[in-house]
């Protein structure tokens, strides 16, 4: 029997339990609508926290740590741990300093672009009443336009690296004014900080060592203010309260004050830096690049490690969502099961007819089968339809209490084409399967007891 | 001329708990193509169980039944409903039609199971329907039928795939007498007309012996008259 006549037989029959089907069918929508919905939850949180890593991070940047137990055991970038985990130094071997010397060696690598220190400086920040100490970071020029900089909320990115200009991040700039942060561009704040210069042994009584301490105090034209969204921020992801340029802090001739290291280091008279970031040509090359930058006996960590360990996190937790929502589906394809047993029993006669003007067992199990497919299909198709709008409904509501709570609305769920299709595909597999034991005893079923069956 | 059919000490038993069912037992006779032959028996002779293996819808015990020098005896269950789709046309006492499709779908459906593309078996089943006067009936269902007509569009299925042999089942079982003619002179036109080989089942013996060339007597699964009806088929009512 050729396929298309198998599905007119098969859509007869269904039609001639039209209430039997579409319960059935109903039943598969739902279980079809949970498992997309569960999964359209997870590819939802997972778009969502991965464009939080695009606006936070930088994708061709890789952030370079010195080789370092004190670290390892758990420093101030937690991710980074894992990668440090990775690669145990060798406890002979001193660790490599992070100074101007593994700048070079690092810019030297192939497919490098950039090469700088993260140079965090302390700071008193000073504006009209205001006074608060901050942490000044250190951005380099071509951070234009990328990571948090994207989009630069009021006023705009550093012009020149020779002007005394700073960026504010919006909590901060908030924290200086009453008034609306806005306000505040183009005004003028002042930095205070200590700068660590060598003035060999004259000052020798001053605090820190060796180290000349000096109180220097600057004015910095605020340029602009960034508001960034909450989210994970590491790799490439260069933010802090005050922003200047980096050229601005090395002149400063900052010291890291936060690296104890390098404050040890300052005694013997050599600059060690806490972070360096290393920009690769392009994004394919950062795994590359970093692996070579752990040969050369660095830490290291790009913004790509968390990103796919966030992916196989988030893997995870589609399929226990997928799990969660199938559970519905099970229960429906047992309904499958029933409807079909069901139709069986009504329909023995006919099988047996079937047989007798010349069906094979074959016809009469293909029938079957293409009848559970079609409420699969069916199923599947509205299925999914009533995933997506109970998908949006929720989303409207939660978004809507969200809002109304002061929060900013997300889109918890996604479902993505394939998604779509995939329900659709699983449903048709699930109820095909559903149909293989009833279609498999509609098959065997003996023509003489089925033709003197009523 | 080689035989149609051929049986040969064809046994069919059914174990029943501690015994055995012989339903047929040791049954060996010959069908020519063309011959109209009438099984006669009582009740539980064995009548349907023997049509039934002809027919290929069940598989005998021990024995050999041939089929145009088919083996019937050692076909699979895909072989026989073959067998069923091109050889035989069944006919049932109870009409055996699909009680949700029309006089014509119940025809198209066998022409389905051949494969017969759309267009031409809904031609073909018309021509059927037509042959057996039923031609306003086509988009009726069973329940809107007679008796009658509906044992008249189970001989129209049952022609479809134009098999060589009929199987008739107590086809008048059902009717009054004056229809019982009716169905009975469509079987002779087909078998007289299109060289049909028929096999009836009938315990109507009158009825047999006017419009069957032989008779084959059955009792208790054996057989135990086997020879040539003495009144002319289609006497006088
Ligand atoms: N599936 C079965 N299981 C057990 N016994 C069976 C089965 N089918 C038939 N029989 C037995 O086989 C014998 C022959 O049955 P069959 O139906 O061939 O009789 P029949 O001659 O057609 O009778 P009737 O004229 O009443 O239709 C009967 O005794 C019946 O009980
Ligand atoms: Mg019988």
């Amino acid at each position: 029997m050729i396929f298309s006549d198998v599905t007119r037989l098969a859509v007869r029959n269904l039609r001639e339990a039209k209430l039997r089907t579409t319960l059935t069918s109903l039943g598969v929508a739902i279980g079809i609508a949970s498992l997309v919905g569960m999964v359209s939850l997870g590819v939802g949180l997972q778009e969502l926290t991965v464009g939080q890593f695009k606006k936070s991070g930088i994708f061709d940047s890789i952030t370079v740590f010195p080789e370092n137990r004190a670290f390892r055991r758990g420093g101030p970038m937690r991710m980074g741990r894992r990668a440090a985990e990775n690669k145990a130094p060798e406890p002979s071997k001193p660790p490599e300093p992070l100074d101007d010397k593994a700048v070079q060696k690092l810019s030297a690598l192939p497919n490098v672009r950039e090469v700088y220190p993260n140079l965090r400086l302390p700071v008193e920040v000073k504006y009209e009443n205001f006074s608060e100490f901050a942490s000044a970071l250190g951005i380099p020029l071509s951070s234009r336009g990328e990571g948090v900089f994207q989009k630069i909320t009021y006023g705009s990115f550093f012009n020149n690296d020779t002007d005394d200009a700073c960026l504010l991040s919006m909590d901060f700039a908030r924290n200086m004014t009453s008034e609306d942060p806005k306000n505040l561009i183009g005004k003028t704040l002042s930095l205070g900080y200590a700068s660590a210069m060598d003035i060999a042994g004259a000052l020798a009584n001053l605090p820190m060592g060796g180290m000349n301490v000096q109180r220097v105090e600057k004015k910095f034209t605020i340029l602009g203010i960034i508001e960034r969204e909450p989210g994970p921020n590491f790799g490439g992801g260069l933010f802090s309260s005050v922003m200047i340029p980096l050229k601005k802090a090395e002149d400063a001739g900052a010291t890291d004050f936060t690296n104890p290291q390098a404050l040890l280091q300052g005694l013997s008279n050599k600059k060690s830096y806490m972070m360096i970031t290393v920009r690769v040509r392009r994004m394919q090359d950062t795994e590359d690049v970093e692996k070579k930058i752990k040969d050369l006996g660095f830490n290291a960590f790009s913004i790509n490690d968390a990103l796919q360990g966030a992916k196989k996190a988030f893997l995870i937790l589609d399929v226990l969502l997928g799990l969660i929502g199938s559970i519905a589906l099970a229960v429906a394809s047992l309904g499958i099961v029933n409807t079909m047993v069901m139709s069986i029993l009504e329909r023995t006669r006919e099988i047996g007819v079937m047989k007798a003007i010349g069906g094979s067992d074959w016809d009469i199990r293909k029938i079957f089968f293409v009848e559970a497919s079609l409420i699969g299909l069916v199923g599947g198709v509205v299925g999914v339809v009533l995933g997506w709008s109970v998908d949006k409904i929720i989303g409207f509501a939660a978004n809507f209490y969200v809002t109304r709570q002061g929060g900013t609305p997300a889109q918890m769920f996604f479902t993505p084409w394939w998604l779509v299709l995939g329900g659709i595909g699983f449903s048709i597999l699930v109820s095909f399967l559903a149909g293989s034991y009833p279609a498999n005893r509609a098959a065997r079923i003996d023509p003489i007891k089925a033709l003197r069956h009523d | 001329m080689a035989a149609i059919i051929e049986v040969q000490d064809l046994k069919r038993h059914y174990p029943m708990g501690h015994t055995v069912v012989r339903a047929l037992d040791g049954v060996s006779f010959a069908v020519q193509p063309g011959e109209f032959v009438g099984l006669l028996g009582t009740s539980g002779s064995g009548k349907s169980t023997l049509l039934n293996l002809i027919a290929g819808l069940d598989t005998p015990t021990s024995g050999r039944l041939k089929i145009f020098d088919q083996n019937l005896d050692q076909m699979s269950r895909e072989q026989l409903s073959l067998h069923r789709r091109k050889n035989v046309g069944i006919i049932f006492q109870s009409f055996n039609l699909i009680a949700t499709m029309t006089a014509l779908e119940n025809i198209t459906l066998a022409l389905m199971f051949a494969g017969m593309p759309r267009v031409e078996r809904e031609q073909h089943a018309a021509n059927l329907l037509r042959a057996v006067g039923l031609s306003d009936r086509a988009a009726h269902r069973p329940s809107e039928l007679s008796g009658g007509e509906q044992q008249r569009v189970s001989i129209a299925r049952a022609m479809a795939n134009s098999p060589a042999i009929l199987l008739a089942d107590e086809p008048t079982g059902n009717l009054d007498s004056k229809t019982a003619k009716e169905i009975l002179d469509i079987l002779e036109t087909l078998n007289r007309q299109e060289g049909k080989t028929i096999v009836m089942v009938t315990h109507d013996a009158v009825l047999a012996t006017r419009y069957a060339h032989r008779i084959i007597q059955l009792s208790d699964g054996q057989i135990v008259a086997n020879g040539t009806s003495h009144e002319p088929a289609g006497g006088t009512a």
